[in-house]
């Protein structure tokens, strides 16, 4: 039983190809389904995220790699042909490595983010609901969790926000402890300040205001956020009563001088207020950021936040490259053991065999012994046959190169003619 | 007895040692390690206050080495507690060094002092204990007002860096700072009032010359009332004219300073009134 892991990622397919092969479309369990028709693979998961398709899978033989391939391009509809040169085929430990790195974050476009761990348990949780697992990736998907585990408590490989967006709110919360109860002023009713509208909602602030030089603007874009637009004259109140303020204008001059916000900031007293300044040119004088208790922060400030964190981030790859290389070690060398496990059980029970037939054979000569002499001679014969084996049982389970493994297993069940358990499909396999 | 009076310093120097290496690594095991080190740290001087108590017959509250002790012990058990109930343990960091280096005090000299006549009333343990609680308090708040301006400094720069990552964000420090102030006042209000009920009381029937020291010109009694009025002040200031953050975390800090040095010089060289 071998280990594959087919599929396309961001690594080798374009976005175009990615979006057209999404296998949660008509839902996982549908996707694992129609692949387990097929009956390529005796166990399979489908992990897929917007971006990577891949199937993991325990099968017998190495045509289970193309036809997983050709499963990815049928079951999305996509020719062949545009799927055939993007697919990634790893096998066996590499397989294991893949996947342990994917659920690590060490194989996302932004490396450590944290969703991947819960996409990769969500695809082992559907696979298990329609029965497509089995003890192979059982322990190989619980070994990933581990790992994925082990990568975020022991290293800091997914702290620090690497988006500017999420920078912007981690900040936030680093001056208010969090956004709930905040009250947030926008200004500007582009797409930028939607977006950050949208973003803002979803973290329960008190209150959205919008201001715009247009009030129908604002009002139109307050109704789509469900805040409340404020017209521009009101602007100096509106300041007054945010503790969060985002500008993302288009006008060429400040529209928050040092003056009006040092205006705003009296009645307030001490409590501090975030200005995030998303526009280019800016919004904000500089001057105003040296005011007490401003925090002014432009897009080139959040933008050099993301690049130390992404910097950071890179140092602590390699920990987490260790962590998976031990993991791989240990889940391999349990393959391992597995895989040979029925050569060495058959071997033992031959070698036995073999040492019963000869007692019995000797039944007569051993006849005139008394009983505690024939206890001996069958303890000694039970020991000689151990000692025999001890040897290349440890060499069969301690070989971690996997096909030399079979290689050894191979010539064992010939050299003594073993009955392998797994039966007919066992004699010379092509491969 | 020797051993016993240096553990509880040997356990708060390495709850100390231990806090700044989780501060510094942000290792989970060495922040458990650190309380349970600083928890033992308590356990053990509380042991050792309880069999100096049992072997004076009195609460061994008398003279500036035992005063530094108990404040030790409550500043100990006071930051645990807030360590247990925010699950915020990067004070620890600052106030544990604050700890070990004032433990050397008590550990140095550890024989109880005897109690004068003078201190039997139960007046005496009552405005000693608030005094030191309400310097334990304080201690929090210059803590927590440090913290405060470090992270102030680092995000208003924008260079998010060694505290950015260790430190709560700036309003739970504030907060948090303004209630240490705030029972810390309250105590601090309690024993500075009963220390002058009692002074007033010993004035009429004792002719020691440390009674009759006690009043405003001693600068033990003048530097407790200097406190009083900044720590008052610290509080109208932020619910009057809004002066938290930066400010009151300035404010806070130093008044500790003050607080600190009447604890120690003050009390060990200057002080006329309270030198048992």
């Amino acid at each position: 039983m071998r280990l594959f892991a087919v599929g396309i990622s961001h690594r080798t397919a374009p976005v175009e190809l990615r979006e057209s092969v999404d296998f949660a479309r008509r839902g996982l369990d549908a996707a694992l389904a129609a692949l387990s028709a097929r009956q390529i693979a005796h166990e399979a998961v489908l992990v897929s995220t917007c971006n990577r398709a891949e199937i993991y899978a325990s099968a017998e033989s190495d045509t289970v790699a193309d036809a997983c391939g050709r499963f990815i391009s049928e079951y999305n509809g996509v020719p062949w042909d545009a799927v055939a040169p993007h697919v990634m085929v790893y096998r066996g430990a590499k397989a294991v490595e893949h996947l342990f790195r994917v659920a690590a974050g060490l194989d996302s476009l932004v490396v450590g983010e944290p969703q991947i761990l819960g996409q990769v348990k969500n695809a082992y949780a559907a696979a298990t609901e329609v029965k497509t697992t089995g003890a192979i990736t059982n322990r190989l998907f619980t070994s990933a969790f581990s790992v994925g585990k082990r990568v975020r408590t022991e290293t800091h490989l997914g702290e620090g926000a690497v988006s500017v967006s999420y920078a912007a709110i981690a900040l936030a919360k680093k001056i208010f402890r969090d956004l709930k109860g905040l009250n947030v002023l926008i200004l500007g009713a582009g797409e930028m300040a939607k977006l950050t509208g949208v973003h803002l909602k979803a973290h329960d602030v008190r209150q959205l205001t919008i201001s715009s030089r247009t009030l129908d603007t604002a009002e139109r874009l307050a109704q789509h956020l469900g805040g409340r637009a404020v017209p521009w004259s009101l602007l100096g109140e509106a300041l007054t009563a945010a503790d969060i303020v985002v500008t993302a204008t288009g006008s060429t001059e400040p529209v928050l001088t040092r003056p009006r916000v040092e205006e705003a900031m009296r009645p307030r007293r001490s409590r501090p207020l975030f200005i995030i300044d998303i526009a280019l040119p800016r919004d904000v004088e500089a001057g105003v950021g040296k005011l007490d208790q401003v925090f002014l922060y432009n897009i080139d400030d959040l933008q050099a936040i993301v690049q130390e964190n992404l910097s950071r981030r890179t140092t602590e790859i390699e920990r987490a490259e260790t962590i998976v290389r031990q993991e791989v070690d240990k889940f391999t060398a349990w393959l391992q053991s597995r895989e040979v496990l029925p050569t060495v059980i058959a071997l033992r029970q031959r070698f036995d065999e073999i040492r019963l037939a000869e007692l019995k054979r000797l039944e007569s000569k051993l006849a005139p012994l008394g009983p505690e002499a024939r206890e001996r001679v069958d303890e000694i014969t039970h020991l000689i046959v151990e000692k025999l084996l001890l040897t290349p049982t440890e060499q069969l389970k301690s070989t971690r190169d996997e096909t030399l493994a079979v290689t050894y297993s191979d010539a064992v069940n010939r050299l003594f003619a073993l009955q392998s358990p797994k039966g007919p499909d066992e004699p010379g396999e092509p491969s | 007895m020797a051993l016993t009076a240096w553990l509880p310093f040997v356990l708060y120097a390495a709850a100390a040692v231990t806090y700044l290496v989780h501060f510094s690594k942000r290792d989970k095991k060495a922040g458990l390690t650190a309380t349970g080190l600083l928890a033992g740290a308590v356990v053990a001087h509380t042991f050792l206050i309880g069999m100096q108590t049992m072997e004076v017959g009195y609460a061994p509250l008398v003279g500036t080495t035992a005063a530094v002790s108990a404040f030790v012990w409550l500043l100990g058990l006071a930051y645990l507690y807030v360590e247990l109930t925010t699950e915020e343990r990067a004070m620890g960091a600052f106030v544990t060094v604050l700890l070990a280096v004032l433990a050397v005090l008590p550990a140095l000299d550890p024989t109880p002092a005897v109690r004068p006549e003078l201190l039997r009333s139960p007046l005496f343990t009552i405005h000693v204990l608030s005094m030191l609680f309400a310097y334990a308090s304080f201690a929090l708040a210059f803590v927590l007002g440090i913290t405060y301006v470090l992270l102030f400094k680092e995000i208003k720069a924008k260079h998010l860096g060694f505290f950015y990552t260790r430190l709560p964000s700036l309003q739970t420090l504030d907060v948090m700072n303004g209630r240490a102030v705030v029972v810390g006042w309250l105590f601090l209000t309690c024993g500075l009032i009963i220390g002058g009920v009692w002074a007033m009381q010993l004035h009429g029937s004792s002719s020691d010359s440390r009674v009759q020291a006690m009043g405003i010109r001693d600068p033990k009694i003048l530097f407790a009332l200097l406190s009083w009025v900044i720590y008052s002040f610290a509080l109208f200031a932020r619910r009057a004219i809004g002066w938290s953050g930066r400010r009151a975390a300035w404010l806070s800090a130093f008044a500790f300073v003050l607080v600190l040095l009447n604890l120690v010089p003050v009390g060990y060289f200057l002080t006329r009134s309270h030198n048992f």
